[in-house]
C-alpha cells in the first residue's frame, strides 16, 4: 500500500520532468536583445543608430588616442622625464609596427557594421507614427558615421589624398564596407576611391536628412548628427582633397546657418570641460564616466593632466607661435607646484565628476570652418562676400591676437595650428600639405628615434594591424 | 548479497533452561577485530518488537525465551543472529563490514568495492587527509595523486587553486573538474568581487572544513566520469562528508596556531638606496647624461641618500598569523546517527590589509524511518570574510607591485608621524596608508543543504531521491578613503547571490545469480541556477558617511547582472561481473542544457569499460603468497564540457550608455549550433599489490582527444565583430601516470612507509580551424605588451611566443636579438618572433614518507614540477627605461665592461634599445621541488589516555612550504599558475609554521 503510493509519486514526477523539457531548457538572455528583434522595428533601429556613436567617444578614438597620437606625432606634443608613465611613446617616436600600430581599424569597422545593420534593415519600417523621413534621418546619421569612420581609417592607414592624387594614384587606402558580410574578406581600395565613397555617402546623407532634425533625448545635442555636421565633414573632406571651391562652399553653409557662434576672448579660456557643447561646437565626442566606453585612467582628461598621467606636454615650438596676450595661451597649464616649467594642454580639464574624470572632445567647430574657407579662398576658391583675411580675423579678433592685413598660406597654416592645437588636426594638415615633421632634440626630450620625418615617406601610412591581416589574407600590408 | 559471517558465542556461566518462558539474558558485544566493547548496538528478539541497546561498555539486558534468538545490528558491522540456547549470559563478537569501512570506493551514484572498480580513480580517506594542517581541501591534495595537478596563481589567504585532471582539455570552456559533494554536483564559481586572486580557480573547496571530509575520489577516465555527461570532461571530484557513527557521543577538539611569511627562498627584493643610486647614476652616465648636473634630465646626486632610506619590502609586509579552532561530535543509535562540527579559521596575511576569517558548521544526520525507508540530511553553513587589498592588479596600491617601484629614499612617514602621501613615483599612493584606510572586503555566506529519502522495498531494489539547495551570497565593498585618494572618497557596494536547486533521483537494481552479479541504475537529474548581481558605484561620497546615500546622484552608477542556467539529464549505468573475475560496465547519459544553441540542446554521452581480476583465476593460486592483487583495466568513453558562459548562442544587441541615453550595440553574432566540447578518452590501467598489500602500485596510460572545441576565433573586423565563438578545433592529451606505495617497516613499535607518484602529460593542438594560432589573453597583462602565451597548431597547448633574444653585445653591453634572417640586430623592432617552450610541465608528482615510533611520527611531503618554462615579465627590470622607480635585485647583474658575458644589458637612461620589450630573455626553466609539509606529531598511548579518560590526544608541529628548490630568477616563487606567467603583481605563495593539538573524548 505504502509502496504503491510512492510509485505513483515517482511516476508523476517523471512525467512532469519529460513534458516540461523544452521550456525548462530555454533561457533567453534577460539583459540583451536578439539581433533580429533589435533590427525589426523603428524603435530598435533608432536605438541601434544611437549605439553607432558609442565608439567615437572611446579612448581608442576621439575619447583620447585619436587626438593625442596626432599631437604627439606632429611636433605639437612632447614628452619629458618630469612626468613619464611610458604612455604615448609610439606616436612620439613614430615606431609603429604591424603588431603595435594604431587600433583605429577595429573601431572603424565595428562602427561601420552598426551603421550597415541599420541601413540594410530600414526598408519597409515606415507606418503608424513612423514616416519615411524618420527612416531617412536614421539613414543620414548612419551614412555620416560610416563616412566619418572610413575617413578616420584612411587618414590612419593611407597616404594623404593630395599626395596620392599627384604622385601615387594606386596607393592603397582601406576597404570601404557598404554591406557587412560575416564571411567577407575584403581587399583594400585605393585612397582615391575611399574619398570618392566618403563624399558619396555624405552627399546622400545631406540630401535626405530633415534640415531641422536633431536627435531627441540626449544629454548633449552636439554629440549627434544634424545637417551642419554633415556639411562640416564635407568641408573638411574636400579641404583634405584640395577641392578648394567645394571646401569653401560647405564651410559657408555651416557659417551661414547661424547656428553656431564664435567664442569670444573672454569666453575662450572657460569653454573647455563643459557638460555639453555650445557656442562654436558643431560636433563632439561626449565624455562622461557614465559612458560605456569611458576610458577611466586612460581618459583624455587624466592623460593630459599634470596631476594625472601627464605624459603628453606642449612643445616649445608650438607655444612660441602665440603672441603675448593671446587668450589661447590660457589653454595651457603648468604643474601644480609650478616647478617644471612645462606646459600641458588645458582643453581637457575634466568635468569635475570624479578622479579620473571625463571630458568632451570637440570634433568640428566654427573656427575650423573659417580656417577651412580661408585656406580655400587663398588657394583659388571664391565665395561672394568672403575673403581669407576677413575669415582669419574673425578668429584673431576673438583671441586677443593681432589682425592680419594680408594673408598667405603660411599665415593660414600657423593660425590653423594655433587655433586647433590639441584637437587632433595638425598632423593631417602637415600630411596634406606634404610637409615633413621637423623636431630638434633640445625641444623634444626622450625622442629617441625619428626626430625628423620626411615627406613623402612610408611612415605617413601606418601599418595595418598584423592580427587583421592574419585572418584576411586579401589585405596587403603597407610598405614599412 | 552480504555474506553471513561467523559469529562466536561462548559460554561463561550456563544454567540450563527448563521452562520455555522468558528469562533475563545479559551480554556484552565486542568488536571482533579490536576486542573493544561496541556501544549503541541494537539487540532485538527475533520476530518480536522487543529490543535493547548496549551501553558504553557494550552491555545489554533483554527478556527472552531460552529457545529464541537475537538479531544484533549496528551501523558499520555485519548483522549477526545468535541463538540463546538457554544461556543467560552471552558474549557476542561483531565483525566490521569492510565494504563500508575500508574497501568501498565512492564512485558516481554509489560505491563499489576496490576489486570491482573498472575505471581510473584516485582516492583519499579521512585518515590520510587529516594529517596535514592546511586550510582547504585543494591545498591538501596538491602533489598527492597521479594525474591530478593542483597549482595556484596566488598565495593570498582564502585564494583558490587551479585543478587539472590529466592536463588541460579546453581553451574557452572551463577546465575545472566537476565537484560532487555527497552525491550532488555543486557550484564552483568564485563570486567574490574584490578578491583579485589571479587566474582560474573554483570555490567549491573554500567553504568546506577539511576535517569534515570522510573521503575524496577523483574520477579520471571516461569510464569513471562519463555518467556525469556534459560536465565530466575535466574529471570529477567526489567528496563524501562524515556520517555519524553509532555509539556514545564522541567529541574531538582541535586548535592550531601558526606564523606565515612569503616564500622567497632566493631573497628577491627591491634595491637598497645605495644599490639603486649607483644603478641610476650608471644608467644616466650610460645615456650620456651627467647625474650631478641639476639641470640634467637625470639628476641623481649622492645627496639623495642623506636623509636615510626606507626598506619598502619590510615596511609593507609583516609576519602573518593563523589560528584555527574546531569541535566536532558524532554518535547515534541503530535508528539515527549524527555528525556535527563547527570550525573557525583566521589568517592575518603577510601584507597589511590582507586577512581572511572563516566560520563553518556542518550537521549530517541519518535516520531509519521504517524497515524499508531511510532519510537523512546534510547541511553545511559557512561564512567567510576576506580583506584583499589590491593584490593581483597592477595598481599603485598593490603592495607587491609598489614595493619594487617606490624609491628607497622616499620615506613611508612624514616627520609628524603621518603617512607620506607625496610619492610621485607611485602616483601619490602609499600602500601602507591604503591598507589602513581603504576597504576591499568580501563577505561570503554559503549554504549547502540536501535531504535524501531512500526506499528499499526488496533487498535488490533501491529508490533514492536526493534534493539540494545551494545558496551563495556575497557582499562586497570597496571604499577608497579621501585620505588616500586626494580628498575624494568613493564607495562601491556589490551584492550578488547565486541560488542553485538540484534534484537527483535514481533507481538501483542489484542482484546476484550464482556466479553472475548485476547492477543496473537509472536516474534523472535537473538543475536550475540563478545568479544576480546588484552594485552601486558612488564617487564623491561624504567621507564621514562613506556610503552611496551621500553620493552625488549624477555620477552614481548602478551595475546589474542576471544569469540563469538550466540542465536536465537522464542516465543509466549497468555493471556485470562473472565470478569476481570479469567485470564490465556501461554508462549512458543524455544532457539537455540552456547554454547551447537552439539546434543542439541535447547531447548523449557514454562509456564502456572492463576489468580482469587476474588474481581470482585458479591458475594464480600458487602466487598468492607474494602477489596479493593483479588487475587489468580498460575503458573508452565520450563525455562533454559545457562549462561556458550563458547566452553565448544568441546573436544579441546590448544596451550601451552614451551621452546620457541608452542605445543598442551588437554584442555577439548568432550561433544556433553552439554545442558541447566533446572528449573521447581511452584508458588502460594495471593495479598490483604484493605481500599482503604492503606494496601497492598502479599505473595508467591514457589518450584523450577534445573535439568541437569552443573557440573564440579572431575574425576580420570588417565582419562587424573582432571574434566569434564557435565549435571548432581539437586538442589531444596523452600521458602515463603511476603511483606506488610501500610499507617498509611495520612492527609493534616502528612504522615506515614511502609513497611516490608521477604523471607525464603531453598536450598537442591538433586543429584551430583556419587559424594557425590563438593569443591567450590574461586580464593581468595590461597594455604594454600583450601576453606572450599562444595556442599554436602542432604545438603544446600553451606555448610562449616572443622576440628572439640573443644576449648582450659583449663589447657594448647593449642587447641583441635575432632578426628574420638569423643575423644579430640591435633594433628591437627587427627582432624575429619564435616559439620558446611551454609552461606545461613534462612531469609532475610527489613523494611522501612517514616514519613513526610508538606515538611519535614524522612525515614529509614533497611536490615536484619538472620541464616547464615560465615567463617572468616583472616590469621593474627596465634596463633604465624607468628612471623614476626602484628596481629589483634581478637588475644588478648587468654588463659592466667589455668582455662581460652571462649578464643582462647595461642600464641606459630612457632605454632607447627597448630591452624591456618581452623576449626570450624573460623565459626560464620553471622546474622546482617543493617541501610541501614536514610534520612531527606525538599521539598519547592508549594506556595514558585511559588514565585521563580520553580517546585520543595528538600534538604536532608542521612546516608548510618551508623550502623550495628552483633556479628561477626575478620572482619570489616559481609557482606561477597554469599559464606560467608572472606580472609581478600577484600575492606570492606563503610558507607557514604551525603547531596544534587535537583531543577526543
Amino acid at each position: 500500500m505504502k509502496n504503491s503510493k510512492i510509485l505513483y509519486i515517482l511516476a508523476a514526477a517523471a512525467t512532469l520532468a519529460v513534458t516540461g523539457c523544452e521550456g525548462f531548457l530555454t533561457n533567453d538572455p534577460p539583459l540583451q536583445q536578439s539581433t533580429q528583434i533589435t533590427l525589426s522595428s523603428y524603435t530598435g533601429l533608432n536605438k541601434a543608430t544611437y549605439g553607432a556613436y558609442y565608439y567615437i567617444a572611446s579612448t581608442g578614438w576621439y575619447g583620447q588616442s585619436w587626438v593625442i597620437n596626432a599631437e604627439m606625432r606632429s611636433g605639437n606634443g612632447k614628452k619629458d622625464s618630469y612626468k613619464n608613465s611610458n604612455r604615448c611613446v609610439a606616436p612620439y617616436i613614430w615606431n609603429y609596427t604591424p603588431d603595435a600600430t594604431s587600433g583605429m581599424w577595429s573601431y572603424c569597422y565595428l562602427t561601420v557594421a552598426m551603421c550597415n545593420n541599420v541601413i540594410d534593415n530600414l526598408e519597409g519600417k515606415a507606418g503608424g507614427d513612423v514616416t519615411e523621413q524618420d527612416l531617412n534621418n536614421l539613414k543620414a546619421e548612419c551614412l555620416f558615421i560610416r563616412a566619418f569612420s572610413h575617413f578616420c581609417n584612411v587618414l590612419t592607414y593611407g597616404q594623404p589624398y593630395t599626395y596620392c592624387k599627384k604622385s601615387a594614384p594606386k596607393s592603397l587606402g582601406v576597404p570601404y564596407i557598404y554591406h557587412t558580410d560575416p564571411a567577407g574578406k575584403p581587399e583594400r581600395e585605393t585612397v582615391i576611391s575611399n574619398y570618392e565613397n566618403i563624399v558619396k555617402d555624405l552627399l546622400e546623407a545631406e540630401a535626405i536628412i530633415d534640415p531641422s532634425y536633431v536627435r531627441a533625448g540626449t544629454a548633449d545635442a552636439a554629440a549627434t548628427v544634424n545637417i551642419s555636421t554633415i556639411q562640416a565633414l564635407l568641408s573638411r573632406v574636400y579641404l583634405y582633397m584640395g577641392e578648394w571651391q567645394k571646401a569653401a562652399d560647405y564651410a559657408t553653409k555651416v557659417i551661414d546657418s547661424k547656428k553656431y557662434k564664435m567664442w569670444t576672448a573672454e569666453e575662450y579660456p572657460d569653454v573647455w570641460g563643459k557638460e555639453k557643447g555650445s557656442g562654436e561646437v558643431i560636433f563632439e565626442a561626449y565624455g562622461n564616466i557614465t559612458n560605456g566606453a569611458w576610458g577611466s585612467w586612460e581618459d583624455i582628461s587624466y592623460l593630459t593632466s599634470p596631476a594625472g598621467s601627464g605624459d603628453p606636454m606642449a612643445a616649445k615650438p608650438l607655444i612660441a607661435l602665440y603672441e603675448d596676450g593671446d587668450v589661447r595661451l590660457k589653454t595651457y597649464r603648468t604643474d601644480e607646484k609650478e616647478e617644471s616649467g612645462l606646459l600641458w594642454t588645458a582643453k581637457y580639464p575634466g568635468k569635475g565628476l570624479n578622479t579620473p574624470d571625463a571630458n568632451n572632445v570637440v570634433i568640428f567647430r566654427l573656427s575650423e570652418m573659417y580656417l577651412n574657407r580661408a585656406e580655400a579662398l587663398v588657394n583659388g576658391a571664391q565665395v561672394e562676400g568672403a575673403t581669407a583675411w576677413d575669415d582669419l580675423n574673425v578668429i584673431t579678433a576673438n583671441r586677443n591676437a593681432s589682425a592680419y592685413t594680408s594673408v598667405g598660406n603660411v599665415d593660414i597654416q600657423n593660425e590653423r595650428r594655433k587655433e586647433l592645437a590639441w584637437e587632433g588636426h595638425y598632423i593631417y594638415d602637415l600630411a596634406r600639405w606634404g610637409k615633413a615633421v621637423e623636431r630638434n632634440a633640445a625641444d623634444y626630450p626622450l625622442c629617441t628615434a625619428n626626430l625628423n620625418v620626411p615627406f613623402p615617406s612610408n611612415k605617413w601610412a601606418l601599418p595595418i594591424p598584423k592580427s587583421e591581416i592574419d585572418v584576411n589574407k586579401n589585405l596587403e600590408q603597407n610598405p614599412l | 548479497m552480504k555474506k553471513i559471517i561467523s559469529v562466536f558465542s561462548a559460554l561463561i556461566l550456563a544454567t540450563a533452561a527448563i521452562f520455555a518462558q522468558n528469562q533475563k539474558v545479559t551480554g556484552t558485544i565486542l568488536d571482533s577485530g579490536s576486542g573493544e566493547p561496541v556501544p549503541s548496538v541494537a539487540v532485538q528478539l527475533k520476530g518480536t518488537s522487543t529490543y535493547a541497546m548496549t551501553n558504553d561498555l557494550g552491555e545489554f539486558s533483554i527478556e527472552a525465551p531460552a529457545t529464541g534468538s537475537l538479531v544484533v545490528s549496528c551501523l558499520g558491522y555485519h548483522t549477526a543472529e545468535v541463538a540463546i540456547n538457554g544461556l543467560s549470559e552471552l558474549k557476542i563478537q561483531l565483525e566490521q563490514d569492510k565494504n563500508i569501512l575500508e574497501d568501498a570506493i565512492v564512485v558516481a551514484y554509489g560505491t563499489v568495492s576496490r576489486e570491482a572498480n573498472t575505471g581510473s580513480v584516485s582516492t583519499f580517506k579521512s585518515e590520510e587527509l587529516a594529517q596535514v594542517p592546511v586550510t582547504s581541501v585543494d591545498k591538501m591534495l596538491a602533489g598527492k595523486m597521479a594525474g591530478v595537478s593542483i597549482t595556484s596563481g596566488s598565495g593570498q589567504p582564502g585564494s583558490t587553486s587551479t585543478i587539472r585532471v590529466r592536463g588541460t582539455s579546453s581553451i574557452n570552456a572551463g577546465n575545472e573538474p566537476l565537484w560532487v559533494i555527497d552525491g550532488i554536483p555543486v557550484m564552483n564559481s568564485d563570486n567574490r568581487q574584490m578578491s583579485s586572486f589571479g587566474v582560474g580557480g573554483g570555490s567549491s573547496t573554500t567553504f568546506l572544513n577539511p576535517n569534515d571530509i570522510e573521503s575524496i575520489t577523483v574520477l579520471k577516465d571516461a569510464a569513471a566520469a562519463s555518467v556525469y555527461g556534459s560536465r565530466a570532461a575535466n574529471g570529477v571530484i567526489l567528496v563524501t562528508t562524515k556520517s555519524g557513527k553509532a555509539g556514545r557521543a564522541k567529541f574531538t577538539a582541535r586548535a592550531k596556531f601558526g606564523a606565515q611569511q612569503l616564500i622567497n627562498d632566493h631573497n628577491y627584493r627591491p634595491l637598497t638606496g645605495t644599490e639603486l643610486l649607483d644603478y641610476l647614476r650608471t644608467a644616466a652616465i650610460n645615456g650620456g647624461y651627467n647625474p650631478d648636473d641639476p639641470t640634467s634630465d637625470y639628476y641623481y646626486p649622492q645627496t639623495l641618500l642623506e636623509n636615510g632610506t626606507t626598506n619598502w619590502y619590510k615596511e609593507l609586509t609583516r609576519v602573518g598569523f593563523l589560528q584555527e579552532y574546531e569541535v566536532n561530535a558524532t554518535g547515534g543509535t541503530d535508528k539515527a546517527s549524527y555528525y556535527a562540527s563547527v570550525a573557525y579559521h583566521s589568517n592575518e596575511g603577510v601584507f597589511y590589509g590582507v586577512d581572511y576569517d572563516r566560520l563553518t558548521a556542518r550537521i549530517n544526520a541519518d535516520m531509519k524511518l521504517t524497515r524499508t525507508l531511510k532519510t537523512g540530511t546534510k547541511i553545511n553553513l559557512s561564512y567567510a570574510d576576506s580583506n584583499s587589498g589590491q593584490m593581483g592588479d597592477l595598481y599603485y596600491s598593490n603592495p607587491q607591485y609598489a614595493m619594487f617601484g617606490i624609491l628607497p629614499w622616499t620615506p613611508i612617514k612624514n616627520e609628524d608621524g603621518s603617512y607620506n602621501m607625496d610619492i610621485a613615483e607611485n602616483s601619490q599612493t602609499n600602500p601602507r596608508a591604503n591598507a589602513e584606510y581603504d576597504i576591499n572586503n568580501d563577505k561570503e555566506y554559503r549554504l549547502q543543504g540536501s535531504m535524501y529519502l531512500e526506499w528499499k522495498p526488496i533487498k535488490q531494489l533501491t529508490f533514492k531521491t536526493n534534493n539540494q539547495v545551494e545558496f551563495d551570497f556575497v557582499q562586497s565593498r570597496q571604499m577608497r578613503h579621501e585620505y588616500t585618494h586626494k580628498g575624494t572618497a568613493t564607495d562601491f557596494e556589490y551584492n550578488n547571490k547565486d541560488i542553485r536547486l538540484t534534484t537527483s533521483n535514481t533507481i538501483t537494481y542489484d542482484d546476484k545469480f550464482g556466479d553472475h552479479s548485476l547492477r543496473i541504475l537509472v536516474g534523472q537529474e535537473a538543475m536550475r541556477d540563478k545568479f544576480d548581481l546588484l552594485g552601486a558605484y558612488s564617487p564623491g561620497v561624504d567621507p564621514a558617511i562613506p556610503y552611496p546615500t551621500t553620493g552625488n546622484g549624477e555620477t552614481d552608477q548602478v551595475d546589474f547582472n542576471l544569469i540563469e542556467e538550466t540542465l536536465l539529464s537522464f542516465f543509466g549505468v549497468a555493471d556485470y561481473n562473472y565470478h569476481n573475475r570479469y567485470y564490465v560496465q556501461a554508462s549512458v547519459r543524455a544532457d539537455g542544457s540552456s547554454l547551447f544553441g537552439s539546434k543542439s540542446k541535447w547531447g548523449v554521452f557514454w562509456s564502456v569499460s572492463g576489468s580482469w581480476n587476474v588474481m581470482n583465476e585458479n591458475f594464480m593460486k600458487s602466487t598468492r603468497h607474494w602477489l596479493s592483487a593483479l588487475k587489468l583495466r580498460a575503458s573508452y568513453g565520450v563525455n562533454g564540457n559545457n562549462n561556458i558562459a550563458a547566452y553565448r548562442a544568441y546573436g544579441t544587441y546590448s544596451p550601451i550608455n552614451y551621452a546620457g541615453a541608452t542605445g543598442m550595440a551588437p554584442a555577439r553574432p548568432e550561433n544556433p549550433n553552439l554545442s558541447w566540447e566533446k572528449n573521447k578518452t581511452w584508458d588502460l590501467g594495471l593495479d598490483l599489490s604484493f605481500f599482503d598489500d604492503r606494496l601497492t602500485a598502479s599505473g595508467d596510460i591514457y589518450f584523450r582527444k577534445t573535439t568541437d572545441m569552443l573557440l573564440s576565433k579572431r575574425v576580420p573586423y570588417t565582419t562587424g565583430f573582432g571574434s566569434n565563438f564557435m565549435n571548432i578545433g581539437a586538442i589531444r592529451n596523452k600521458g602515463v601516470e603511476g603511483q606506488i606505495e610501500g610499507v617498509i617497516i611495520r612492527n609493534s613499535d616502528w612504522y615506515w612507509s614511502v609513497g611516490f607518484n608521477m604523471s607525464m602529460n603531453r598536450s598537442l593542438v591538433l586543429d584551430l580551424a583556419d587559424s594557425e594560432f590563438l593569443s591567450v589573453s590574461d586580464s593581468r597583462a595590461g597594455s604594454n605588451d600583450s601576453t606572450p602565451v599562444r595556442i599554436a597548431k602542432g604545438r603544446r597547448l600553451y606555448t610562449f611566443y616572443t622576440r628572439d633574444y640573443y644576449g648582450v653585445n659583449p663589447s657594448t653591453g647593449d642587447p641583441l636579438w635575432y632578426d628574420e634572417n638569423g643575423a644579430l640586430t640591435s633594433d628591437v623592432s627587427k627582432a624575429r618572433y619564435v616559439y620558446a617552450g611551454s609552461p606545461e610541465a613534462k612531469a609532475t608528482g610527489g613523494f611522501n614518507t612517514t616514519l613513526s615510533w610508538k606515538g611519535l611520527s614524522l612525515s614529509a611531503y614533497f611536490e615536484f614540477v619538472a620541464g616547464n618554462k615560465v615567463f617572468v615579465a616583472d616590469q621593474n627590470i627596465g634596463f633604465g627605461a624607468d628612471m623614476n622607480n626602484n628596481t629589483t635585485t634581478g637588475a644588478l647583474n648587468y654588463w659592466k665592461q667589455p668582455g662581460d658575458t652571462g649578464v643582462i644589458p647595461k642600464p641606459v637612461a630612457g632605454c632607447p634599445s627597448m630591452a624591456y620589450r618581452a623576449s626570450t630573455f624573460n623565459i626560464q626553466d620553471g622546474s622546482y621541488t617543493r617541501i610541501k609539509d614536514i610534520t612531527l606529531s606525538y599521539s598519547l598511548p592508549e594506556k595514558a589516555l585511559k588514565a585521563i579518560r580520553m580517546q585520543g590526544l595528538r600534538v604536532y608541529v608542521s612546516a608548510l612550504n618551508p623550502y623550495t628548490f628552483h633556479n628561477v630568477k626575478n620572482v619570489m616563487d616559481p609557482e606561477l599558475g597554469a599559464l606560467g606567467y608572472s606580472m609581478g603583481a600577484s600575492h606570492p605563495m606563503t610558507k607557514s609554521f604551525v603547531g596544534g593539538i587535537e583531543v577526543s573524548f
